[in-house]
């Protein structure tokens, strides 16, 4: 049996002919018109519910800070709050996507004046240190003697804790991207770690009323590269909370990881 | 049809066709970027370049499955025919809406570092042994890497180069890129997606675009040819005269599995394969203008008695031979050579006149 073809009665269209056959023009100009109508109520929709990224930015003004840097898990310095004098965390980067301590030799219990741009997000803010000198000398005239009674806070334990979140690089998540987190964001992330920029820990509930964390290992020392493979997942882990400041630190158990 | 090769032989619809793919992709961007953002519910809005590449990669997602919609749409409804004739333009113009998505990504995400940007894209997540966090990227590397090769071998050089045969198993690449591109927002963008909005678009379009298909796949059903039972010579009854409209044709499926086109035209019958030397396009569900079989997807002409091109072309393809026992058509099923003249089965004038 041959297939009989019903629609030999319809209008035909040869593209290199100038003319539509009438009958169809109706019909194209329809398509037409809902390809272009729907691709621009697509865009909306879609960009309209586009997650928020948070309230992380740049500060575009120089700012200088005297204080004493402790290097684990990373780099931070505590310098003295302007109104009490107690001293207030600020994490570190470098340029880019490099780290603080690149190019340039930070010691445990170095007393400086560190220079640069302020990257703010909720409680804590980090410090983008310029290049060279104008990042970071030693303090009080390059004497590098630390304000007279200041000292960075003695580590309080809080105990040990299951965190549930998202492993981030400090950076983007302070607002140097902005989305600076979830899978999209991965790739960037893992390319900041390698330049040793902070790895912080932001989780779906709370300890003492904080979600930010500078993590560490279950030592206290750097994040291993165990968390390449967990970075920017939802992630389950289990070690001790210190409170060091306004600065809380999770020295995770990356045995204890588990993907959820 | 062109006998010389030019970038683009522009007309009318042609330039049309173009102006509505533009101003569908204008408006997408415009809307993205310039409406969109004063309605987002953000504490405070996303980076430019983040919004850009959002912008560009979710429009040629979208793009990528209105054009995999438009062939069985075509098969369903031959009314959207002509939008299947540019439809290359369409692909051309995705690949660089894409190509502009991953300049983007590579601006802003891999750059900044001291690892070269094409280094850190290709190293920076290595987390291949797991579903959740998968390098998601990669995916949509080779995805335009198959645009870009489909997009530069989209001309009809190429065509003619590469081969029919050669150039539509190229081209039907773009199934194994749309499926590399669902899976690079699936294992990407959509596992942050705070909004349920997203996934239903893509949700959406993986079911129009198979299910379009399926649909396409069930048409036209096909029955087993009635052979002819005197004789063993191997002719089939291919049909009734009565079944075809004068300047149309009608398909058969030889056996052996290859498909035969034949048309009525002036008085007589012509029998050729049905797939035209073009892209294979379906000839039977062509018709005969200015004395030519003509394909509906691209408009290619063969003579239906020789099955050769008008002059200057000189493309060829098989002809068939006919009979008629009354008002049954009969056909050899065995194809003659490319441009092989058969003499047309002249239709008696009381069977032309009931039809």
């Amino acid at each position: 049996m041959a297939v009989a073809n019903d629609k030999q009665r319809e209008p035909f269209f040869v593209g290199y002919f100038n003319k539509i056959p009438a009958p169809l023009v109706p019909f194209l100009a329809i398509a037409c018109g809902m390809f272009v109508a729907g691709m621009g109520l697509l865009s909306f929709s879609l960009a309209t519910t586009a997650n928020d990224p948070g309230d992380g930015r740049f500060v575009w003004n120089r700012v200088e800070m005297t204080g004493i840097i402790t290097t684990e898990p990373y780099p931070v310095l505590y310098a003295p709050d302007a109104e009490t004098g107690e001293p207030t965390a600020f994490l570190l980067s470098g340029q880019g996507k490099r780290g603080p301590g690149v190019g340039r030799t930070l010691e445990d219990g170095m007393a400086v004046l560190a220079g640069g741009v302020l990257l703010k997000r909720g409680s804590i803010d980090m410090i983008q240190l310029a290049g060279g000198e104008r990042g970071v000398k030693p303090a009080n005239g390059g004497t590098g003697t630390p304000p007279e009674g200041f000292a960075p806070p003695e580590p309080v334990s809080l105990g040990r804790w299951r965190l549930t979140g998202e492993i981030c690089d400090g950076k983007c998540y302070q607002g140097a991207m902005r989305p600076g987190r979830g899978l999209a964001h991965k790739a960037c992330a893992s390319l900041c770690l390698i330049g040793e920029i902070p790895t912080v820990f932001v989780s779906t509930g709370n300890v003492e009323g904080e979600e930010f964390f500078l993590l560490a290992d279950k030592d206290g020392k750097a994040a291993p590269d165990a968390i390449y493979d967990l970075l920017a997942l939802t992630v389950s882990l289990e070690g001790e909370v210190e409170r060091r400041g306004n600065l809380l630190v999770f020295k995770a158990d990356f045995d204890t990881a588990e993907l959820l | 049809m062109s006998v010389k090769y030019v970038p683009v032989t522009w007309n009318r619809n042609k330039l049309i066709y173009d102006l509505v793919l533009i101003a569908g992709v204008v408006l997408y961007i415009y809307v993205y970027l310039m409406v969109a953002p004063a309605f987002q519910a953000v504490t405070r809005p996303p980076d430019g370049a983040i919004l850009r590449m959002q912008a560009f990669g979710s429009c040629a997602f979208v793009m990528l499955s209105v054009i995999l919609c438009i062939g069985p749409l075509a098969r369903l409804d031959r009314r959207f025919l002509p939008l299947l004739y540019n439809r290359r333009h369409f692909g051309v113009l995705t690949c660089a809406v894409a190509f502009v998505h991953a300049s983007y990504v590579l601006g802003w995400y891999f750059a900044f570092s001291p690892v070269d940007p094409y280094v850190a894209m290709l190293s920076s997540n290595t987390s291949f042994g797991q579903v959740q966090g998968f390098p998601f990227e990669a995916l949509g590397i080779a995805a335009l890497l198959i645009l870009l090769i489909l997009a530069v071998t989209s001309h009809d050089f190429w065509l003619a180069f590469l081969t029919p045969t050669v150039w539509k198993a190229i081209h039907m690449s773009i199934y194994l890129c749309y499926a590399l591109v669902v899976m690079h927002v699936a294992l990407g963008y959509l596992q942050s997606a705070e909004n349920p909005v997203f996934a239903v678009v893509v949700g959406a379009s993986v079911l129009t675009v198979s299910g379009l298909h399926f649909a396409a796949s069930r048409i036209p059903a096909r029955a087993e040819p009635e052979r002819l039972e005197e004789g063993g010579t191997g002719w089939v009854v291919a049909g009734d005269v009565a079944d075809i409209a004068e300047k149309r044709g009608i398909t058969f499926d030889v056996p052996g599995g290859e498909r035969v086109a034949i048309f009525k035209y002036d008085g007589k019958l012509s029998a050729l394969t049905n797939a035209c030397a073009h892209q294979n396009g379906p000839l039977g569900e062509g018709k005969i203008i200015a004395g030519c079989v003509t394909c509906p997807w691209h408009g290619f002409q063969f003579d239906p008695a020789s099955g050769r091109a008008p002059a200057p072309f000189t493309d060829k393809i098989a002809t068939y031979r006919l009979k008629l026992d009354g008002s049954r058509i009969l056909l050899d099923p065995r194809p003659n050579p490319p441009g092989t003249h058969v003499d047309p089965v002249t239709i008696p004038d009381e069977l032309a006149k009931v039809t």
